[in-house]
């Protein structure tokens, strides 16, 4: 009996460490540690390896997954870009472009997800609307740099919001000197200014505004199907 | 594997380039007659090299929207007809774009992608993203079908968007990546960089040569008459 209740004690000794060691090796969750103040109940993300980790093909799959959900629910994209309103395509794709990204940087922490995003949605972005998809990449980059600036990565959730809230918006300034670029091609400056920004400039900044305001609001919805979601074990897997 | 032969689908990169190509240049040109004599000739260009069934599919949809815009392009700038012919000009080329790359097969891009050493990790996020669409939409029709079954409520509340769609949407989304990875791990596909080979590499042919040269040459004589 005893000799059985030793090997089962080393049974059960030998698979605690081989949890430990596979905790390890992935480096997502360290469970041991609790959360600083903005989580309690959230598990904390390790920096093993450093800032830059590698990604994994759960990551990629999960990033890519999650990139042709964005572009499902904005295919409306085409029939928006020539719609002559300053900002009509942010608003139009405020939500999808902000929750979804969140949802994707809240399950894989690692910079570089935004950008990665981007690149997926580039290859059907490139036959809807090929600037969209250089503003995109371009934007994501700049998100990228901020949120790891303030924030040093995406361990905080206010990361993730920060960066989904300016993913979009920050296509408004890119897309004007794009306009403006391709008018002048045809000595039209003048007209591309009137056509998408118009006399009043009064419309375009509250469009802006808008635009802002509804990523944030996307955004924030994101972090609560994702903080649901963790709290049910989904995301943990 | 001869350079001098017919090949029904484009050559992946090609198709990117002409997308490329004809988007941008029906900004530049969206004001000119000649314009639309161009994507004329480019339909039927298109379905010359493989891309009958795309431009069949695409055809009654560019029709639709690019009618109603510039209906209401035409009356909102107080019966301008340029105003309206732009306007068609543009969804014309917006919808004739959409072709090469209706055209293509996710995975003839995926093996083009390779053979110009794209890192693995993003061909293989780009196939993942152009084979899911379909999938996505039936997840989402699924998950619309289960409000109406459970009798959830209007979609267009958002406090049932958010519990009974969303919610189970992003699951099902996590269920679904999951089993995709684990699916392709067991497969053998690893992101380290080791070499690799490419099944049925895309070849460069003659046909592919005169389709982005005809393209261009089109777009030169619009440009010159």
């Amino acid at each position: 009996m005893n000799e059985n209740k030793n090997s089962l004690t080393e049974e059960e000794i030998a698979i605690n460490e081989l949890v430990k060691e596979s905790g390890k090796e992935t480096g997502d969750i360290d469970s041991d540690k609790s959360d600083s103040k903005e989580n309690d109940s959230m598990p904390k993300y390790s920096r093993r390896g450093g800032v830059f980790r590698k990604f994994k093909i759960k990551d990629i799959v999960f990033l890519a997954v999650i990139t042709a959900m964005m572009l499902l629910t904005g295919s409306v994209m085409p029939l928006l870009i020539h719609i002559p309103v300053f900002g009509i395509i942010q608003l139009g794709l405020g939500i999808q472009f902000s929750l979804f990204p969140v949802v994707g940087l809240m399950k894989v922490r690692k910079p570089g997800s935004l950008l990665l995003m981007s690149l997926f949605s580039g290859v059907l972005l490139v036959f809807m609307f090929p600037p969209m998809f250089f503003c995109l990449a371009v934007c994501a980059l700049v998100s990228e740099i901020l949120v790891f600036i303030i924030f040093r990565g995406y361990d905080k959730d206010r990361a993730c919001v920060l960066a989904g809230t300016l993913y979009m918006p920050l296509t408004l300034p890119f897309l004007y000197v794009y306009y403006n670029f391709l008018y002048t091609w045809t000595n039209q400056e003048n007209e591309a200014v009137s056509q998408f920004v118009g006399s009043d400039p009064l419309p375009a900044i509250l469009l802006s505004v808008a635009v802002l305001a509804l990523c944030f609001a996307g955004s924030v919805l994101g972090m609560f199907i994702s903080r649901e979601l963790r709290k049910a074990g989904v995301l943990k897997k | 594997m001869s350079f001098f032969r017919y090949k029904r689908n484009l050559y992946p990169l090609f198709a990117v380039f002409s997308c490329l190509f004809i988007l941008v240049f029906g900004f530049i040109m969206a004001k000119k007659i000649e314009f639309t004599y161009y994507l004329c000739g480019l339909f039927v260009w298109l379905i010359l090299f493989g891309c009958a069934k795309a431009c069949l599919k695409v055809l009654p949809i560019a029709v639709l929207i690019g009618g109603i815009f510039s209906c209401i392009s035409y009356f909102s700038s107080g019966g301008d007809f340029n105003a309206a012919l732009a306007m068609i000009n543009r969804f014309g080329a917006l919808f004739l774009a959409l072709v090469p790359g209706m055209s293509v097969e996710p995975v003839a891009m995926t093996r083009n992608l390779s053979q110009i050493k794209t890192p693995r990790a993003l061909t293989l996020g780009m196939l993942i993203v152009m084979s899911f669409i379909p999938v996505l939409k039936s997840e989402v029709r699924r998950v619309r079908e289960a409000m109406k079954t459970r009798g959830a409520g209007s979609v267009m509340n958002p406090k049932i968007m958010y519990r009974a769609f969303l919610i189970p949407m992003v699951t099902r989304i996590v269920d679904i990546s999951d089993t995709l990875a684990l699916s392709i791990e067991t497969r053998g596909f690893v992101l380290d960089g080791s070499a690799y080979t490419v099944y049925k590499k895309e070849p460069i042919c003659m046909s592919d040569a005169v389709y982005i040269a005809g393209i261009l040459a089109g777009a030169g004589l619009a440009v010159i008459l």
